[in-house]
């Protein structure tokens, strides 16, 4: 089920204060959007999901990958989005987000890009939709690229599930 | 080497089977002679379709006791520790529900192990009257 190991840490000069900037791209809501390459470990594709009772929406299911269960994040459900659909093609890539460790669903993986540092630009003001979770937006050869503040989205999104407990079960 | 092993019940509820340990179900029965009180119909789990069978569960109070209704039993499975996995950080993280406890992976599948006391505990007031069919 694994398509690849990403090990952005040995090769990441862009991580630091070189002048490329390093980052791991998708394709989402029909754009391309990446976030911090370290983060990211692998890229493995879906196998059958189970869905979760009483999950929230961005949360479509868990799967099994090398005897681990992962769940699944969907960027799109949880910027008010459609749902990236899910098929046997279906990719993702595993990333690791302070004490979380998820699998972030993809319609298309693009891999590791290079962005020079001065290309990055601030994002847009709005703070809406998967606007509020940009950290910067940029262009290469292949188009726009939105930088996502992957740790904050994924905070974000467990803040707002309705956690155990709550009386809203 | 033995290795240490769970025992676990599998039972139905609508299209989905969900796993709980044994040692949470008192007993197993049918529902014929139940009270509406003492029954959980809806749950985290969804709404059973048949309704045929109930799980009995220790209550929170010494004596009392409560009926997790659910379509169909399908049966008691031993099954190594080692198939056992927690749920994962961040989905525990974000479910509404704390019954949901993890996973046993059976047949290289995952699934979902229930802890039947929480569930009980989440559903039994707003439920516990609940005995219309409300969807097919």
């Amino acid at each position: 089920m694994a398509d690849r190991r990403v090990d952005p840490r040995a090769d990441s000069p862009g991580h630091g204060s070189g002048p490329e900037a390093w980052f791991f791209c998708l394709r989402l809501l029909g754009g391309r959007y990446a976030f911090e390459a370290p983060l990211v470990t692998e890229v493995v594709r879906l196998g059958p999901l189970t869905r979760l009772p009483a999950a929230p929406s961005f949360l479509p299911g868990v799967f099994t990958h090398r005897g681990e269960v992962l769940p699944v994040l969907d960027i799109g459900q949880l910027v008010g989005h459609s749902a990236v659909p899910i098929r046997p093609s279906t990719r993702a890539a595993i990333v690791h987000c302070g004490p979380w460790k998820v699998a972030v669903v993809s319609e298309a993986v693009e891999g590791l890009v290079a962005i020079p540092r001065r290309n990055l630009e601030p994002p847009p003001s709005e703070s809406s939709g998967v606007a509020e979770f940009l950290s910067a937006v940029a262009r290469d050869a292949d188009g726009p690229i939105a930088i996502l503040d992957l740790p904050r989205l994924v905070e974000t999104a467990r803040s707002r599930a309705v956690p155990a407990g709550s009386g809203h079960a | 080497m033995n290795e240490a092993t769970s025992e676990i019940v599998m039972f139905q509820v609508g299209a989905r089977v969900f796993a709980a340990v044994v040692h949470d179900a008192v007993r197993i029965e049918t529902l014929r002679e139940l009270t509406a009180g003492e029954i959980v119909v809806e749950s985290a789990l969804g709404m059973p379709f048949a309704r045929a069978r109930g799980i009995v569960v220790a209550g929170e109070a010494q004596g009392i006791e409560r009926t997790l209704v659910v379509d169909n039993i399908i049966g008691i499975r031993s099954i190594p520790e080692s198939d056992v996995h927690p749920l994962p950080a961040f989905a525990a993280a974000c479910l509404s529900s704390g019954a949901v406890t993890g996973f046993v992976i059976l047949d290289e599948a995952p699934m979902l192990l229930v802890d039947l006391p929480t569930l009980v505990r989440e559903r039994s007031g707003a439920a516990a009257c609940d005995t219309t069919p409300e969807r097919p």
